[in-house]
């Protein structure tokens, strides 16, 4: 190995971490809000295109559990599923949590409530998650949890691979880690999840040729009291140019 | 001072040590910069074993899928009328039973996927990104040096031909030249027009797809959809997948394609009433990916009457919606199809050319109006006189350049044979040959240059240029002189208007034209087909027009003429009349594909050529 490769490898994990994360990140000046250090613009408004499970997101019927690894509790607990019940206890939005809110077709709005908080408004259920980049809510354990976010950006290319970091042009992934979640349904037919859920999502843009951009999520729930294995799944979302379609409705059990 | 200078010229020497300019791997301009190595691209990395997720769209894995559960595609009328028509029974037809998996469906098979990169040696770019799926042994290439995709008129195949890019943390790849494939295998078709862009996204283990697919013969918007992928730790040891198609049914004819007649599919509702949701839903159309849906099915009653009404035929005739794949640019284009045989697409119907030591033959001449630039350009490929012109039909898009390419044939070197006072053209020009009603209707018509060397039932055979070369007359097809040529060596048949990829077949009647005879030829060239994989490659066809394809095509086009045969047929005996048939629009499901509403052969022209054959039997 010649001495100014040798050099390099010795010293380049310290030029790495001397690297700005993100846009923004001005020589001695503040570090970036996640607002500037944003891989892309996710503000607006957002439909879901129901492509996806559409049989169980559209039209979810009690006892159709297919695709989710459910374990034996879970199945006793959803065969047992009485939507009255919910109804008239007042539960009506079990399944509009945030592991699920997600993957009921309708509209997103969002927006920055301020530099380091994303926040998403949902007209079904009428739900809104924050996404919080810098400290996070001490409290939590309501529907949508205590979301932490983070921006996963590509760095810039450096020739050659150190430790999955192959460079590419400039992009990136939101990452939101949520927790501290109440107890609600992973489906609108009463499949459940506990309150020691953990819901992983990742965010990506994606520009078509045509113009139209999408949203795509990629989620991944953690539940080790009802779920033999973490259920991994996948939406969508297109953007729209304004408000047209946003219909504010109350969470419904059926 | 000495150690601030030093503390300030370490990072900035390390880091022009380490730049990408000191280790001279700059990207590089692209190849449009006169750079012939391309873009330097490099990017995520998804090399590894998978395994497809079924976490979501259970039970919709490649050939699967209950008969219309089509919610959230944004079919157009004639892909619900397509999968209400087919028969899970379909697949049971020889070609069909080994058909390829086509993106971004292959991302749902159940097997195991692999992904890998291949590098320059010497210079470590990424040439390409090859996929393997094991279901269908998908073999998938994604070039990633920028080179342009094929020309329209080049063959299809099931993974089509994809190019991609790294944009940010996501590869987009594009693909286009795709065969007709399913959007799922219960019965809606992506059709061979389908552009493809799928976005692979990389989080740890699992890889999202997300595809969108634009496809102007089937979808009334483009179609996007996930699908998922696990890495496997451990690489599995699963990767074949061998299909040879058989006999399923002993004694079958060749004619028979199983299908249900528009509004008889005794299974339309099964799928609907078994998981509970609107039959208006289970048919799909864009309005059901969307949160609007719900609305349209509150009112049971009128959802119910509103998916009833589109299980037939509705709204005025529907034109072909695939681009036309033949260059009308004034030019010929010269494509090599295999071996010694080449493809001249430009000027009318296309033109075959097979080169060799002893001159070249040619499969007809087209329209007469580029002769000079034919001739052009088969001289790049043929130093000698051309030596045999085959007419496959007496059509004038066929024998316009006969004149010509003829006399293109002529050789001064010649000193005549034993026939020189019998054929005049004999050391002339090319000897013209044709199936012997060529000849007599193009006397007839007073049309230039007719064969003079003709055939009528037999096989005409010839070893030319180290090849066998047989000519196959088909009675009664299109019209009642038609041929098609094998190429034996290259393994290219010349099927003439037998077989377009542009339009029905132009089933010429009153020149003794059927449909029967057309299916009859077409059943003869799937006899002397051979596929290489899944109905991808082996025998290449050069169509009267279009581009080349493999058998894969000619039986889907036989299929829909059987198909199509059956619905007339069906009507005929129920005692309708041909204004009846018109009206009832049988070709609904195929007319984004190959109708016309104008022009010389419009779907009604086909639909009463196909009328007049049936009546007269």
């Amino acid at each position: 190995m010649s001495r100014s490769l040798l050099v390099c490898v010795l010293l380049l994990p310290a030029t790495l971490n001397g690297q700005p994360q993100g846009r923004g990140a001005g020589r001695g000046g503040p570090p970036p809000t996640a607002r500037s250090a944003a891989a892309f613009d996710m503000t607006g408004y957002w439909v879901s295109v129901v492509t996806e499970d559409w049989r169980w997101r559209m039209f979810p019927n009690k006892g159709d559990y297919g695709g989710v690894p459910i374990n034996a509790e879970a199945r006793k607990i959803a065969d047992a599923w009485d939507p009255a019940k919910d109804e008239a206890a007042g539960e009506q939005c079990k399944a509009y949590g945030a592991p699920n809110i997600m993957r009921i077709p309708g509209r997103l709005h969002i927006t920055w409530q301020d530099d380091q908080t994303l926040k998403v408004d949902t007209d079904a259920g009428k739900q809104t998650r924050l996404f919080h980049f810098a400290s996070t809510p001490a409290s939590g354990a309501d529907m949508q949890g205590i979301s932490k976010a983070e921006w996963e950006l590509v760095r810039p290319g450096l020739g050659f691979a150190i430790a999955g970091d192959r460079g590419g042009s400039p992009g990136g992934s939101l990452k939101v880690t949520t927790t501290n979640l109440r107890p609600g349904y992973l489906r609108q037919n009463g499949i459940p999840y506990s309150n020691n859920v953990k819901l992983t999502e990742y965010y990506d843009l994606v520009k078509q040729p045509n113009g139209d951009t999408y949203l795509v999520l990629t989620s991944t729930v953690e539940d080790p009291t009802y779920l033999s294995q973490p259920l991994i799944t996948a939406v969508h979302f297109k953007k729209q140019a304004d408000a047209a379609g946003w219909n504010p409705s109350a969470c419904a059990v059926r | 001072m000495r150690t601030i200078t030093f503390a300030i010229a370490l990072p900035v020497l390390v880091g022009l040590l380490c730049s990408a300019s000191f280790l001279g791997q700059n990207p590089a301009p692209g190849a449009a910069n006169g750079n012939p190595l391309g873009p330097m691209v490099s990017g995520v990395d998804l090399s590894g074993s998978y395994r497809w997720l079924n976490h979501q769209d259970a039970g919709l894995f490649t050939a699967a899928g209950d008969i219309a559960d089509w919610g959230g595609m944004p079919l157009n009328d004639a892909a619900r009328l397509y999968g209400l028509s087919w028969s899970a029974s379909r697949q049971t037809v020889k070609q069909q039973q080994c058909m390829g998996y086509v993106p971004p469906y292959t991302w749902m098979s159940p097997g195991n996927h692999r992904i890998w990169e291949e590098r320059d040696p010497f210079t470590q770019r990424l040439v390409a990104i090859h996929y393997w799926g094991q279901i269908a042994q998908v073999d998938r290439t994604i070039y990633m040096d920028g080179r342009p995709h094929p020309p329209a008129y080049a063959p299809h195949t099931f993974p089509g031909f994809s190019t991609g890019k790294f944009e940010g943390n996501i590869l987009t790849v594009t693909t286009t030249h795709i065969k007709r494939g399913w959007f799922r295998a219960n019965g809606v078709p992506q059709s061979d027009a389908a552009t493809v862009t799928e976005h692979l996204i990389r989080h740890g283990d699992t890889v999202t797809v997300f595809a969108v697919v634009d496809d102007p013969v089937y979808l009334t918007e483009p179609l996007s959809k996930t699908s998922l992928l696990a890495r496997q730790a451990i690489a599995p040891d699963a990767w074949l997948y061998a299909c040879d198609d058989s006999e399923q049914i002993l004694g079958r004819k060749n004619d028979y394609v199983p299908s249900h007649l528009f509004g008889q599919n005794p299974y339309f509702r099964e799928y609907a009433d078994k998981n509970k949701v609107p039959l208006l839903g289970s048919f799909g159309g864009r309005e059901t990916m969307y949160p609007e849906f719900f609305a349209a099915v509150k009112d049971t009653a009128a959802a119910e009457a509103a998916a009833k009404a589109k299980m037939s035929p509705a709204g005025p005739p529907q034109a072909s919606r695939a681009p036309d794949p033949t260059p009308n640019d004034g030019n010929i284009h010269v494509f090599h199809v295999a071996g010694n045989v080449y493809m001249l697409a430009g000027d009318g119907a296309n033109i075959a050319l097979q080169v060799g030591p002893q001159g070249a033959i040619v499969v007809d001449t087209g329209a007469g109006k580029l002769s000079e630039k034919i001739i052009a350009e088969i001289a790049k490929l043929s130093s000698k006189p051309i030596q045999f012109i085959v007419n496959t039909s007496f059509h004038a898009d066929h024998v316009g350049g006969n004149k010509k390419l003829q006399a293109a044939g002529a050789d001064p070197s010649l000193t005549g044979s034993f026939f020189s006072n019998q054929f005049a053209d004999a050391g002339q020009g090319a000897t013209v040959i044709g199936q012997q009603n060529v000849q007599t209707r193009m006397q007839d018509q007073k049309m230039d240059t007719p064969p003079s060397d003709t055939y009528f039932e037999d096989r005409r055979r010839k070893f030319h240029n180290e090849e066998s070369v047989e000519i196959f007359p088909m009675v009664a097809a299109i019209t009642d002189g038609d041929s098609i040529v094998h190429f034996r060596r290259s393994d290219v048949i010349v099927a003439g208007d037998i077989f377009t990829t542009t339009e029905y077949p132009f089933i010429d009647v009153k020149n003794g034209g059927t449909l029967q005879g057309e299916i009859r030829a077409l059943n003869f060239i799937l006899d002397r087909t051979v596929y290489a994989h899944d109905e991808d490659g082996g025998t290449l066809i050069i169509p009267g027009h279009g581009r080349v394809t493999n058998e894969w095509e000619v039986a889907e086009y036989r299929d829909m003429l059987v198909i199509i045969r059956d619905r007339v047929q069906a009507m005929i005996k129920n005692g309708a009349t041909l204004n009846q048939i018109k009206a009832a629009r049988l070709t609904a499901d195929f007319d984004p594909r190959f109708g016309r509403t104008t022009g010389p052969w419009t779907t009604d022209m086909f639909v009463e050529a196909v009328y007049t054959s049936l009546m007269k039997r």
